[in-house]
């Protein structure tokens, strides 16, 4: 009798992806959760900069306010996408099925880096009309593509190191705590060079390029290697 | 017991180093003495300038106690260089818990980390007195000093995780997993606040005479004989719980 045909890893990983979607069109929890929460910051910093004045430039600050943002929605939406797994028992359904570990960590952390962009597509746009439209030189500034290409390097990141934060930290006493404390020193050195790469574009002064590409290599470099230590390691994480 | 003894040994031997380390500092040591020298700029704002009738007629500035701070140089760079050589044992004990699951090089990790944050933590404060004395700010986010305020945090962090665990396996693995992240995110944060681009002047002086050299090379083993001491003492005292853990368990049973 032949062996019965196992799932190739490429329709497995399609799997864990189409579960993600279907809980997510089914519930719309993460979604709204992380959306209404990156709402909230917007607000937020209007309060803080409310008594700026008129002469301020937002500007001078946007990127890291940007990203700001989405740190803060991140860490909300990986706890969520963890502690979902984790109390209906998913995981424990995933490990018991016939899927290479591997495949569990790329296919739950693409799952997150989609929602993560989804909620940056709503909220950038936003962004912008709030706290950079108004003011005095909002059409200068690089391309768009430009940002878009640091968004994507720096969601890439939070979404595959956070993956593995967020395993480890369900399973423990603080949870969201947990993960807070270890996610963002481990993504400092990323957030560095993504809000300095999108400062660069967003100011545009003279030879911002050479700038913003040296800062995409150093975060891409970062992804590289992070996500490659986070691959290796994600079994161990999931066996203990 | 004889690991405690040990561990005794190599603190006093380490402590005695350093002190003799710190001495040679100010007495051998190039750049040094109490008195007045001139030198043809200016170098540090640590102490003041001499008095008038001391400065030199034509050019140069006469201080009081030239190089004063710079003496800390001899303890703030073992400390901080053997800091990271424990971080770097740490992590490897933490790989070999993960491929070979034995309990010791867990404990072994645990504690080459906690004395990696003794070392860090001195780095730190040796590190703040030297900015304020040499660069007159208490604070400056100058990439070694942020690259070792980020490793202690992770530092931190390590232990705020293995507190939140209760079983042994779990929490060895996550620890492990953690330590080697923060041990390959170490250098990478250190480049990165290099490279990125930065409104504070980089200001470093470099250049070290023969002389400077012996007491610089003492305090170092010092240090890590110190390092060594304690980890051998907090691993004694591990050992001796384990103990304990064991003589309970049969009594109960």
């Amino acid at each position: 009798m032949a062996p019965p045909k196992r799932m190739s890893g490429w329709r497995q990983f399609k799997a864990i992806i189409r579960k993600d979607i279907v809980m997510e069109l089914r519930t719309k929890e993460m979604l709204t959760s992380m959306g209404l929460y990156a709402l909230l910051v917007l607000v937020v910093y209007y309060i803080a900069l409310s008594q700026a004045g008129a002469n301020f430039q937002v500007r001078q600050i946007a990127a890291g306010l940007l990203w700001l943002v989405f740190i803060f929605t991140s860490l909300l939406g990986l706890n969520r996408s963890l502690v979902h797994e984790k109390d209906q028992g998913c995981l424990d359904a995933l490990l018991i099925s016939p899927i290479d570990r591997p495949v569990i960590f790329f296919g739950k952390a693409v799952g997150n880096l989609l929602f993560l962009l989804i909620v940056e597509v709503f909220i950038v746009p936003l962004f912008y009309f709030i706290f950079l439209g108004s003011q005095s030189n909002a059409d200068v500034g690089g391309p768009v593509w430009m940002i878009v290409l640091a968004l994507f390097l720096g969601s890439l990141g939070i979404a595959g190191v956070g993956t593995l934060l967020a395993t480890m930290s369900v399973n423990t006493k603080g949870k969201d705590f947990i993960l807070a404390v270890l996610f963002i020193p481990l993504m400092f050195p990323l957030l560095l060079a993504v809000v300095a790469g999108t400062s660069a574009v967003l100011l545009a002064e003279p030879g911002y390029a050479a700038v913003f590409w040296q800062m995409m290599a150093l975060a891409a470099g970062y992804d590289t290697v992070m996500l490659l230590a986070a691959y290796g390691l994600y079994e161990f994480v999931l066996g203990a | 017991m004889k690991q405690l003894k040990v561990a005794i040994v190599l603190v006093l031997v380490g402590g005695l180093l350093t002190t003799a380390a710190f001495f040679m500092a100010f007495f051998t040591a190039e750049v040094q003495t109490f008195g007045t020298v001139t030198l043809d700029k200016a170098v540090d704002t640590a102490f003041g300038l001499a008095p008038p009738e001391l400065q030199p007629p034509g050019g140069g500035v006469s201080y009081q106690r030239p190089w004063f701070s710079q003496k800390i140089f001899y303890f703030h760079v073992p400390v901080a260089e053997a800091s990271f050589l424990v971080l770097i044992i740490s992590a490897v004990f933490s790989v070999l818990f993960l491929v070979k699951r034995r309990p010791q090089d867990d404990t072994k990790a645990k504690v080459a980390m906690e004395t990696a944050l003794i070392f860090v933590i001195l780095t730190m404060i040796t590190g703040v007195l030297w900015t304020r004395a040499s660069w007159n700010v208490w604070w400056e986010w100058e990439p070694r000093l942020t690259t070792y305020f980020i490793m202690m945090l992770m530092m931190i962090a390590y232990f705020v995780l293995r507190n939140s665990i209760e079983e042994d396996e779990r929490r060895g693995v996550y620890a492990a997993v953690f330590a080697i992240l923060a041990a390959i995110n170490a250098p990478i944060s250190f480049l990165i606040t290099r490279v990125i681009p930065s409104n504070h002047p980089v200001v470093f002086q470099s250049g070290f005479a023969g002389s400077n050299l012996l007491p610089f090379i003492i305090a170092q083993l010092g240090m890590l004989a110190l390092g060594y001491g304690i980890y051998t003492a907090r691993m004694s005292e591990e050992l001796l719980r384990e103990r304990v853990e064991v003589a309970k368990e049969e009594l109960e049973g």
